[in-house]
């Protein structure tokens, strides 16, 4: 594998696969106006996406971020610290054009009569260019560009159906919710700027000590970061926008904004707040430790998203919902962190991330399933669909126990395997016990509403009589591939957790 | 130097708050998107005023990214406006609340 | 032969293929699983015959190997020294080949006597029942030859289950399940505090294994010899608490006071099923897991007069139920439970050879009576009641002789097998009663017993087969076939000649070398030194006494138990050996409703379930119903009334969310900024 040999710039290769693909879109669109050629589009996305992840996981396998005293070929920096690329840059990544090929599969069929097919696809493409560059961005100048180049085209994605008022209303929404969320973050980066003089990730730490004079100024900076991120992964109180753009969204949207872009989310918390903003000297110069918001943030925010989804009757507000409470889950990586550590809690954040990755997609596909067929919105509406569709319905099954959290499904392990490292965290910071506890308090909570839909799918009886359901091949196929990966995530979970915690501890440094 | 560094730092809180202040009570979709780039203002002055205080350029040049953005952002917002019109013949930001709870 | 030893796991092996066989196949089998049952228990009888040849000849004369460790902890117990590990393996010694032979020999005779028992009167669901018997016999084969008490103690839970089904096998009759369900729930009320004790055994010692370097008997011997503390108390009060536990489960299995109640019932299940449970199986399991770790009791007098205190009082207690009862199969089942109080008599005073002597002997004249009480009812048509019968002697001579044999050992009767084993018993207690007030009490009872013992074999044996007829079916009653015939001729003759196996009287009187069963358990033709009888005597802190010389002691003793068996047998004879007996029970007055209602055990222990833990569990039940579902009801409803409340605050309006959004970023920064002191 001779990746030593390609030029630096190459490291960013998937997304620039990624926004490659996006431009041969507009070069489809531009030869042939308006065309309905749904099969070289969404195909076109598919293998863009695909081939994103081939050069990601070829990245992986050639030890790419890998310190080179393993052997490895070590991170990559790019334009002078701008764009790193590292395991936890792959990681995501991964995550990110998974989720993006089986949404571009899915809407083959979800978006069949659809006007503006290319249009559609190229948006897609570039906001996974955006969130494949959220992955390696390494200076707020980058991270910001990024997340608005993942934000913008999610906006007109979201509103995408313009005759739809559900459509427009959430987009306006949405948009409304992250034009100010963006400006707080863009304040909070003039800010940190202000009272440390880079934007650069590591120049930032390096000149901490020099903020002393404006502790104030950077706490007030870094607390407006994290509204930021906390936007972009849709965690309290900058979550409003989230059950209402879930919900009007076309399905396959929903699915790739609350998975794929929930993760490029935490993946620049992550990477920001661990290289930038190291806890002990952060903690000198602002006079209080930064875990603190995360962990009121992580606690709010899975209970807030678990109470609300516990008494929803429209099934996608639900996992509008839901996907909030998972955010908060993923927040312990943050609040876990320690002047020691902490790799291991922000290791199962990711992992989670992961495994949240496959079967929240799949779950927002099922939807996209009864949508297509019409079927109707709320759990009532589902009742008995289990009799015409079984194997859409038993990976629902899948995705529902999965994201409650039941073994052996790869989200038990992930999600156990952030309990046990919560615990261990508790040893710093006594406040994780509290974590844990709402943790194990919201999965115990989240398996009443998660189980109710299997129960109405599985065991209940239809309302009223049914027509005969479709069987589209795409949705069909983006399902259960969802499903298998949630279900192969099992034995595969340990590499996962390597890659995992391996990605957190290089990051953490 | 003779404008001290907190003077700017003031204007810009100012600008942020004013920004903020009309994203809370206007209910135009358009002022609100005003209200937006207000606040995004506030930010590049900040950026501009620390870019000449710390002396190096890093500040301007991303003030320079950061309109760049805006503009693509009121672009896209502009043409949520555009569709929020067609459908609720309006654009007051409040009339749209078929989804809640 | 030492080769041999490596078919040992086929001995058990044998019966689990036929219990496959006659679950899977059984329908269309010819004899519905007859026939695999039938090679099967004679494969494995062969097998144990072959394995009591390879102790006596081969050079180690044991066996014992490790099969399978299915869960090595890292743990060691209180002061065990390697971690300890769960295993499956065989220990094959003199004890548990004798016993080995023993099961397959009457679990073989018992699927023989079935092929007529149960095939020929056309019963249904013989595919079930065949593959109950196959499975019990599975169980109680592997449960012998266990090498350990956590392998021992699951196989003794799988004979309990096979028992209930097999018990249960009637199930559409009112009467089987609910006895199955008796039977099932007070043996699991002795197992659970033998599971405790197979715990406490594995905590303390940190090795459950029986026999060797490494056994829990040796740790506990090393353990006393240190006379250290094991969980705050001495080491022996320790070992009698997990022995006294162990023993729980013995109580249970074994029929013994206060336990027993099940056995009389469990009668609602065939009578081959009575047999295989009484002689060789369920009930032997109590009392081979006392004489298996004998070495473990040994260690404790306590333990060791508990043992036989309620061994000697269960003789006597069961004994006078036995007397009244009219059932044939009642008087059978009680001459059991006291007949298991006999042998607990005699291991816990340490008569190790004694007590399995009589283990050996009972399972031959009990399996004899068993059956025979079968044909019994066989011939008169499936009636039980011996006021009506009578007479039937003449008409099947087979069926009496056979029988009488076994009454006549039951009794204790000289020469028959069973006056040697219970003469031997009673010796044993006597001398170490001469020391110990408690075990001369125990003596006295069981002495006692042996009377009433007399007297009800043989009101039994003149009620059913002496006299005149006193119903049509008597006087012409069905005929059996050699199916029924076969296997009562065998038992027969063992249950007459086994005594040979043991004369230790005729022994001492002539010093003839003739105590083979002693020279057998001693390890002379080959054993385990630790597990040898002069072994366990060394370790049994009895002394012994006796009156005049030794041999004075034994002749009394023989005399008197003797003399009191012939005083019951003619006591019998005067009352029952008439043309027309009459019920006698008038001249018992108020003893007669005590007798004849069990001591009121069952009443007590209905009480005790209906009036105390009833009452109890309805309490608890009601808390769990009101207090601690009422609670979890409450946690849910509030759940999701505060989910319904929370999910408010997303009330639609854009303009509020982004006024929520500054409000809860402003309150994260107002705690966040006081607390690190931004505002100053």
């Amino acid at each position: 594998m001779a990746v030593l040999e390609l030029p630096q710039w190459t490291a960013l290769a998937p997304a620039l696969v990624f926004v490659a693909t996006a431009l041969a879109l507009f070069v489809i669109d531009s030869i042939n106006p308006h065309t309905r050629n749904r099969s070289l589009l969404a195909g076109t996305t598919a293998v863009g996406a695909l081939a994103a992840l081939g050069v990601t996981v070829w990245f992986m396998l050639a030890g790419v971020g890998t310190p080179t005293a393993e052997g490895g070929l070590g991170v990559v920096e790019l334009f002078g610290g701008q764009f790193v690329v590292d395991q936890m840059t792959l990681f995501f990544t991964t995550v990110v054009s998974i989720v993006t090929a089986l949404v571009a599969v899915a809407s083959y069929d979800y978006m069949a009569d659809h006007t503006y097919q290319s249009e559609y696809y190229s948006l897609i493409m570039l906001a996974a260019t955006g969130m494949a560059a959220m992955a390696a961005a390494n200076s707020l100048v980058t991270v910001f560009i990024a997340l608005e180049l993942a934000s913008l085209p999610s906006y007109a994605l979201v509103a995408i159906l313009k005759d739809n008022r559900g459509s427009v209303e959430a987009g306006l929404k949405y948009f409304l919710i992250g034009a100010l969320s963006s400006a707080i973050f863009l304040y909070g980066i003039s800010l940190v700027y202000g009272a440390t003089g880079h934007l650069q990730l590591e120049a930032i730490a390096d000149n901490l000590d020099g903020a002393d004079a404006y502790g104030g100024l950077l706490g007030l900076g870094i607390l407006m970061l994290i509204g930021g991120f906390a936007y972009k992964t849709a965690s309290v109180p900058f979550h409003f926008w989230a059950p209402e753009a879930y919900e009007g969204a076309p399905a396959p949207i929903s699915a790739f904004l609350s998975s794929a872009s929930k993760a490029a989310g935490f993946v620049i918390a992550f990477r920001v707040f661990t290289t930038a903003f190291p806890v002990e000297a952060t903690t000198a110069v602002i006079g209080i430790d930064w875990t603190t918001a995360f962990v009121v943030l992580a606690i709010v925010t899975m209970t807030l998203g678990n109470f609300a989804a516990a008494t929803q009757d429209n099934v996608k507000r639900m996992l509008a919902y839901s996907s909030i409470g998972h955010a908060g889950y993923a927040l312990i990586g943050l609040a876990g962190l320690s002047a020691d550590g902490g790799e291991l809690v922000m290791g199962a954040a990711m992992m989670h991330l992961f495994v949240y990755g496959f079967m929240n997609t799949g779950a927002f596909l099922f939807v996209a399933l009864a949508e297509y067929w019409g079927v109707g919105r709320t759990f009532e509406d589902y009742n008995g669909l289990a009799r015409q569709a079984p194997v859409a319905c038993a990976a629902l099954g899948i995705f529902m126990f999965s994201l409650a959290g039941i073994p052996p499904l790869g989200g038990f392990w992930s999600k156990y395997i952030l309990f046990t490292e919560t615990i261990g965290a508790a040893g710093t910071n006594g406040a994780m016990l509290v974590v844990a506890a709402a943790l194990v308090v919201n999965s115990a909570l989240s398996l009443y509403y998660y189980s109710r839909l299997v129960k109405a799918v599985w065991i209940e009886d239809p309302i009223g009589e049914r027509d005969a359901l479709a069987q589209p091949i795409g949705l069909y196929a983006a399902i259960v591939v969802a499903a298998v990966l949630t279900v192969v995530a099992l034995p595969a979970f340990g590499p996962i957790a390597d890659a995992a915690q391996q990605a957190a501890a290089v990051a953490i440094g | 130097m003779d404008v001290p560094i907190e003077y700017f730092v003031l204007l810009s809180m100012a600008l942020f708050s004013i920004g903020l202040f009309g994203i809370l009570t206007r209910r135009n979709a358009l002022l609100f998107l005003m209200s937006v780039e207000i606040m995004v203002n506030a930010a590049n002055v900040n950026l501009i005023a620390f870019a000449f205080y710390h002396g190096n350029l890093t500040g301007q040049v991303f003030a320079l990214f950061a309109m760049a953005l805006a503009a693509a952002e009121v672009a896209i917002g502009l043409g949520i406006v555009l569709v929020l019109y067609r459908n609720f013949r309006d654009v007051d930001v409040t009339v749209p609340t078929t989804m809640r709870w | 032969m030492e080769g041999l030893f490596d078919y040992a796991p086929a001995i058990a092996l044998f019966p689990l293929a036929a219990f496959v066989i006659a679950l899977a196949f059984g329908p269309k089998l010819p004899k519905k699983g007859a026939i695999p049952g039938i090679v099967a228990t004679g494969g494995s009888l062969l097998l144990s015959l072959a394995m009591l040849a390879a102790v006596a000849g081969g050079e180690e004369g044991y066996y014992h190997e490790t099969l399978f460790t299915w869960a090595a902890g890292d743990a060691a117990g209180e002061i065990g020294t390697d971690a300890i590990e769960f295993t499956f393996g065989i220990l094959i010694d003199p004890l548990a080949a004798l016993m080995l032979v023993i099961v397959s020999l009457v679990a073989f005779l018992v699927h023989v006597f079935s092929l007529e028992y149960m095939n020929a009167e056309g019963e249904t669901g013989l595919p079930r029942y065949y593959a109950g018997l196959g499975l019990f016999t599975f169980s109680m084969l592997a449960f012998v030859y266990a090498d350990n008490l956590l392998m021992a103690f699951m196989f003794f839970e799988l004979v309990g289950l096979c028992s209930f089904l097999l018990i249960g096998f009637w199930f559409r009759t009112r009467s089987a399940p609910s006895a199955a369900k008796k039977a099932f729930l007070v043996t699991r009320f002795g197992d659970y505090f033998f599971l405790i004790g197979v715990v406490a055994i594995a905590a303390t010692f940190g090795t459950v294994q029986f026999a060797g370097e490494d056994s829990f008997v040796a740790a506990a011997a090393a353990a006393i010899d240190d006379g250290g503390q094991l969980f705050g108390f001495d080491a022996e009060t320790w070992v009698t608490i997990t022995g006294l536990l162990v023993l729980g489960g013995v109580i249970g299995k074994s029929a013994q006071f206060p336990l027993h109640t099940w056995l009389p019932d469990a009668m609602e299940g065939p009578t081959t099923v009575s047999a295989l449970i009484h002689a060789a199986t369920m009930v032997a399991a109590g009392v081979y897991l006392v004489a298996r770790m004998f070495g473990y009791y040994a260690l404790s007098p306590t333990a060791l007069a508990i043992i036989a205190f309620v061994g000697g009082f269960t003789a006597l207690f069961a004994a006078t139920m036995g007397v009244v009862k009219d059932d044939i199969k009642q008087v059978l089942a009680y001459s059991t439970i006291s007949q298991y109080g006999y042998m607990m008599l005699g291991l816990g005073v340490g008569g190790y050879v004694a007590g399995v002597f009589h283990l050996m002997n009972h399972a031959f004249f009990k399996a004899l009576l068993f059956l025979g009480s079968g044909a019994v009812i066989v011939l008169m048509h499936h009636e039980q009641d011996m006021w009506k019968m009578g007479g039937l002697k003449d008409k099947a001579p087979v069926t009496y002789y056979t029988f009488l044999a076994g009454a006549l050992a039951l009794a204790g009767i000289v020469p028959f097998s069973g006056f040697w084993s219970k003469d031997e018993i009673l010796y044993d207690a006597l001398i170490v009663g001469l020391e110990q007030p408690l075990i001369m009490a125990a003596y006295a009872m069981g002495l006692i017993a042996v009377f009433f013992t007399g007297f009800y074999t043989f009101r039994m044996v003149f009620l059913t087969f002496h006299g005149e007829p006193r119903t049509e079916t008597a006087e012409d009653p069905h005929s059996v076939g050699w199916a029924i015939k076969a296997p009562l001729l065998v038992l027969g003759v063992l249950a007459t000649v086994a005594g040979l196996a043991n004369l230790a009287p005729v022994a001492k009187l002539t010093g003839a070398e003739i105590s083979f069963l002693e020279y057998w358990l001693d390890g002379e033709y080959g054993g385990l030194e630790a597990l040898t009888y002069h072994s366990y005597h060394e370790t049994v802190p009895f002394e012994e006494g006796a009156i005049g010389s030794e041999t004075t002691t034994m002749l009394l003793g023989a005399g008197l138990s003797l003399g009191l068996a012939l005083a019951g047998a003619f006591t019998a004879h005067a009352l029952y050996n008439v043309p027309s007996p009459t019920r006698h029970t008038e001249k018992l007055g108020g003893a007669y409703d005590v007798l004849r209602s069990n001591y009121y055990q069952d009443e007590y222990q209905v009480w005790l379930a209906e009036g105390l833990t009833l009452p109890v569990a309805r309490a608890a039940d009601r808390f769990d119903q009101t207090v601690i579902d009422g609670a979890v009801d409450g946690v849910s409803s509030v759940s999701l009334f505060g989910g319904d409340r929370v999910k408010r605050i997303q009330s639609g309006i854009v303009t509020n969310y982004a006024a929520l959004l500054v409000a809860g970023f402003i309150a994260l920064l107002i705690v966040l900024g006081f607390l690190g002191g931004w505002f100053l």
